[in-house]
């Protein structure tokens, strides 16, 4: 009879208090950092009359902290498909290991709100919009002109200029591609892992890569088809 | 005696209840008026100025918004050869006009650290570039094997927050054989000590906090090495993951906390250098990590 009133008073006891608060341990709040990485990496997608639920303010996104950590730590999310610092995109859409950090320590430490004098300016938010994929929808390389087709090992015949990389059709997992200079030289282009066909995004470098003719791309699966992207000319730019 | 147990118990729901309800002490960024951040230790916060207790940084007011630079790599002579010198040229562009960055804050008493990791996980070194009169950092490295090597750049640029960026190369040639990483706790003999690893949890899990724990012996003479108790490079078995920590507690005492969240259910390698008697010793564990439930 004692032990059985213990055992009901302790778990009284433990649900009262783990009602009542996450303690806080962490001084990284919503208001101050997290909005920021938000803001300028998933309101692309998580706003109202985005593709996903809404995630622009800190009610909304609490009830799903613990699993904005996984899926950020496991590199589900943002859904850019590659291994960061294996080749140099501009449209880099993956997290550092700063805000990695930020949003795991916030996560685990009571994910508090702070204060809203912290918030980004409003005409700061809409420049960290910008900067994201908010305002910069995917082209549309599948039909750009001038675009290669590779599919396994292939040599080239004449000289390219490597704007970036289109997975058009790869599998799941992880493989790296890689340019085999006539020379001797090796050049990591991408580390695609997990990259997912309906995530439809190029890889643009940040300087296009001069490919000589013999030059191998290798590492795209048999059965695999990934686009080369030219560099486009600045009449077409125009 | 029964009664004065129950009453002692419901005492005790009362005061934990209350304890829980109780407004819980602000943390500094939540208290209004300014903050002053470590740029290296974004936990250590003050309201006042001052020092980082950890690292000894001058703390920061405000926050600025974490942007990532550009870090170019650029090694000669190409193709890089195995066996022979090259040079390592590290080019650091701002996000914004992409204009060369040449002003930097000089983190644990260095303007850039260098680590670079093997793709077998065999090869580690932990070095710093220097600061060339054209802005950019330069260091001559041996590569001492064919393969892809992950290099880490870890440099804080002027009114910025500090950078961690990762770069490739390849060393043309065979690839070298794959170890498969198992666990490895066991006690390692350094250069002039020796290390010894527990965790807590025992079993770390991906994306919770493992308290790391290294034991020193003879711990006598330890000494800070730049700035710090100790360093600390976990890398994930496939060299997705690469994380640089620093001791959460450390007195030059025998025992040096590292708190680390592992992201992946991966196995990590795990480098950790010490000083002492201006010995610089580094040792090398296995840390397999796996997730909730698994």
């Amino acid at each position: 009879m004692k032990s059985v009133l213990f055992t009901c008073v302790v778990m009284i006891a433990m649900c009262a208090a783990a009602e009542a608060h996450d303690v806080i341990t962490t001084p990284v709040t919503w208001d101050r950092e997290i909005s920021r990485i938000f803001y300028s990496r998933c309101v692309a997608c998580h706003r109202t009359d985005g593709s996903a639920f809404t995630l622009m303010q800190y009610q909304e996104t609490f009830p799903w902290r613990t699993a904005i950590k996984e899926e950020v730590l496991e590199r589900r999310m943002p859904p850019w498909g590659a291994v960061k610092g294996f080749g140099d995109f501009r449209n880099d859409q993956a997290l550092t290991p700063e805000q990695l950090e930020l949003l795991t320590s916030w996560s685990q430490g009571g994910s508090p709100e702070g204060e809203e004098k912290d918030l980004p300016p409003k005409d700061k938010l809409e420049e960290m919009m910008k900067d994201g994929a908010w305002a910069a929808p995917a082209p549309q390389p599948a039909h750009h002109p001038g675009s290669l087709a590779v599919s396994g090992d292939f040599k080239l015949v004449k000289p390219f200029k490597l704007d970036g990389l289109f997975p058009q059709s790869v599998p799941a997992g992880s493989f790296q591609i890689i340019a085999e200079f006539p020379d001797g030289r090796v050049e990591p282009l991408v580390w695609l892992d997990d990259y997912k066909e309906k995530y439809a995004h190029p890889f643009l470098f940040r300087t296009p890569l001069e490919l000589p003719a013999g030059t191998v791309i290798s590492g795209i699966p048999p059965g695999a088809t990934v686009l080369l992207l030219p560099e486009e000319k600045a009449e077409a730019k125009k | 005696m029964t009664r004065a147990i129950f009453g002692f118990l419901i005492l005790m729901i009362i005061v934990i209840a209350g304890s829980a309800q109780a407004p819980i002490a602000p943390l500094p960024s939540q208290n209004a008026g300014d903050v002053y951040i470590c740029p290296m230790d974004p936990d250590v916060r003050s309201n006042s100025p001052g020092k980082c207790a950890r690292c000894g940084m001058a703390l920061v007011a405000g926050l600025p918004d974490p942007v990532e630079y550009h870090l170019h790599l650029d090694v000669t002579p190409r193709p890089v050869k195995p066996g022979q010198p090259a040079n390592l040229t590290f080019e650091i562009h701002d996000p914004w006009k992409d204009r060369q960055v040449t002003n930097f804050q000089i983190v644990h008493e260095k303007l850039f650290h260098m680590f670079v990791v093997s793709q077998d996980l065999q090869v580690f070194l932990h070095n710093h570039p220097t600061l060339g009169t054209d802005g950019n950092f330069h260091y001559e490295y041996v590569f001492p094997k064919s393969g892809m090597y992950r290099i880490l750049g870890d440099f804080y640029p002027d009114g910025a927050t500090p950078q961690l960026i990762t770069k490739t190369i390849f060393v043309p040639g065979p690839a070298p054989k794959a170890v498969p990483l198992a666990r490895d706790y066991s006690p390692k003999d350094a250069e002039n000590m020796n290390v010894e690893l527990t965790t807590d949890p025992p079993q770390p899990i991906s994306g919770f906090k493992t308290q790391v724990y290294f034991r020193v012996k003879p711990a006598e003479g330890l000494e800070k090495y730049l700035a710090a108790w100790g360093h600390m490079l976990a890398a994930s078995d496939d060299l997705i993951d690469m994380i640089h920590e620093h001791p959460f507690i450390a007195d030059g005492g025998p025992q040096i906390q590292f708190n680390v969240i592992f992201p992946r259910a991966r196995t990590y390698r795990v480098w950790v250098q010490f000083q002492r008697k201006g010995v610089v010793n580094t040792a090398r564990f296995d840390i397999p990590v796996k997730a909730l439930g698994q």
